[in-house]
């Protein structure tokens, strides 16, 4: 069924400082020769991924680790198709859908409600997806008559628990999650956890980005590190054993992580 | 382009949840928009018909329509410059389309048109002079227009995300182009120097939809001339989005 395959798969960003942004440079540099301008070369090239190999099949639950800023948020967003890959090949079969970047899309002036129609339907829903899944998210984010006010007056624990209910409330066969249950008290966080494994349960291939180790136990049975942008190692996660035992095998996967 | 199409829905509920947004906290509303235009119209009719000499009865059509369609093209191309970098976020954390950033950036505009349209509609109602079944030859008129204002939005939105350059350049040349567009006046009124409209794309916009609404039938040349800047824009548009849009989201 779902399947996502990426060979040798490779993305360059080119980083634009206002020199070379501006439409005065260009024009210069037209009337300058080619030679002056690269000469200057004002356009760094950052290789953020490098030579990518990954064949994600049904069942599969990725965790993705490394350092910040080692590739991890650019290789989901590639994944989802938002960055086209600059070398190599990727090939996807399967209605994927994000979570990340909670709020792109989100408009503070409007209500609740009406953030979750826009939100929903940017995410892929129709509109009258959108509206059916009001009332799920209502139960989830308990913020009764709050939804009917504009976002805005919302603290940010409560923005959370709307975009993370919006965010779950379709049901994706191919699920990339970058890490989001940092905010909300300590309520929401068990919730939050709680609809974050139903909602894996339901998808094909999961992919997460996360720097917390128990999360990556509790949801992944395979971790990739990632490195200045190449994968160094990929491992099954060992499962998580009983209550007891926790303490005691946390232990490796922490020093792994740290 | 016709994966967004199919997600025009969305398309038109997001321009129209921004337009709500913009105007929430306001009693009167949109109703502003109507306000403002009719003040426009009825101020600078009042002043210019005195300066340039003219009839109210015949001048004020005239330049509320004018008026009105000058709104609208500036509206979009100055907005249009800067649509793909307002909406950054979604762009790199959403997959959609990119054509659904300009479906809906246009979108809004077309509700600020309707809205101004009310205005439109009650200076025809006051100064029943012009109304015939001529009039309704401004539809088509309309529609060539707004597809060729798409593609402009798509070209300008696109290079405009790359080069930063653009808005500044935009917003500082719209000011001028006014006056340089047949917008107070009527291109006849120019005299000797009337030719020079011939090289202002906006003055052919503005006279397919305003001479059927004043009782003129635009000239060939008129139409020949919107129908191929349509056609070339709609081609090199397709053509960038087809080659570039794909590197928006490097660029935000």
């Amino acid at each position: 069924m779902a399947r996502m395959k990426l060979e040798g798969v490779g993305v360059a960003y080119p980083v634009y400082n206002a020199a070379s942004q501006s439409l005065r440079n260009q024009l210069v540099s037209i009337s300058t020769g080619g030679r002056v301008q690269s000469a200057r070369g004002h356009v760094t090239t950052v290789q953020a991924l490098e030579d990518i190999n990954l064949d994600l099949k049904d069942g599969d639950r990725i965790g993705l680790v490394g350092h910040n800023g080692s590739g991890k948020t650019t290789l989901l967003r590639t994944m989802a198709g938002i960055f086209r890959p600059t070398n190599g090949r990727m090939t996807v079969d399967g209605r994927v859908s994000t979570v990340f970047g909670l709020g792109a899309g989100m408009d503070p002036e409007l209500t609740g409600y009406e953030n979750i129609t826009r939100m929903a339907m940017l995410l892929g829903a129709s509109r009258k997806e959108a509206e059916a899944s009001v009332p799920g998210i209502e139960d989830f984010t308990e913020l009764g008559q709050f939804l009917a006010m504009p976002v805005r007056t919302y603290s940010a624990g409560m923005t959370t628990r709307l975009l993370f209910a919006v965010a779950t409330a379709v049901h994706p066969e191919i699920l990339l999650v970058d890490e989001v249950l940092g905010a909300g008290d300590e309520a929401f966080q068990e919730k939050a956890r709680q609809r974050m494994s139903e909602f894996v349960a339901k998808a094909s291939i999961f992919v997460l980005a996360s720097h917390s180790p128990e999360l990556m136990k509790q949801f992944c049975t395979r971790m990739i590190r990632l490195e200045r942008g190449r994968i160094v190692s990929d491992e099954p996660i060992v499962p998580d054993p009983p209550k007891e035992e926790a303490d005691a095998a946390a232990g490796p996967v922490k020093e792994k992580t740290a | 382009m016709l994966a967004a199409w199919k997600r025009r829905q969305l398309a038109t509920f997001l321009a129209w949840s921004e337009t709500v947004a913009r105007y929430r906290r306001s009693t009167l509303g949109p109703l502003w928009l109507v306000l403002g235009t009719a003040i426009g119209v009825v101020g600078m009719g009042f002043i210019w018909s005195i300066l340039l000499q003219q009839e109210m009865e015949s001048f004020i059509p005239s330049i509320t329509v004018g008026l009105v369609v000058w709104q609208f093209i500036s509206g979009v191309v100055t907005e249009s410059a800067g649509m793909f970098v307002k909406h950054a976020t979604m762009l790199v954390n959403i997959r959609m389309p990119v054509y659904l950033i300009t479906f809906q950036a246009f979108g809004r505009h077309v509700i600020n048109l309707l809205h101004n349209l009310v205005v439109v509609l009650g200076v025809f109602i006051v100064f029943p002079h012009y109304n015939s079944w001529t009039s309704l030859l401004a539809l088509p008129g309309l529609l060539i227009v707004c597809i060729n204002l798409v593609a402009i939005m798509q070209i300008v939105g696109i290079i405009g995300a790359r080069f930063r350059d653009l808005e500044p350049l935009i917003q500082a040349f719209f000011p001028i182009l006014f006056f340089l567009s047949p917008v107070l006046y009527r291109p006849g009124q120019l005299g000797a120097a009337e030719p020079i409209m011939v090289f202002n794309p906006i003055a052919h916009y503005i006279r397919v939809v305003r001479d059927p609404m004043l009782g003129v039938i635009p000239s060939v040349g008129n139409y020949l001339t919107v129908l191929a800047l349509t056609a070339v824009t709609v081609l090199f548009s397709l053509w960038l989005t087809g080659s570039r849009a794909y590197r928006l989201p490097y660029w935000m």
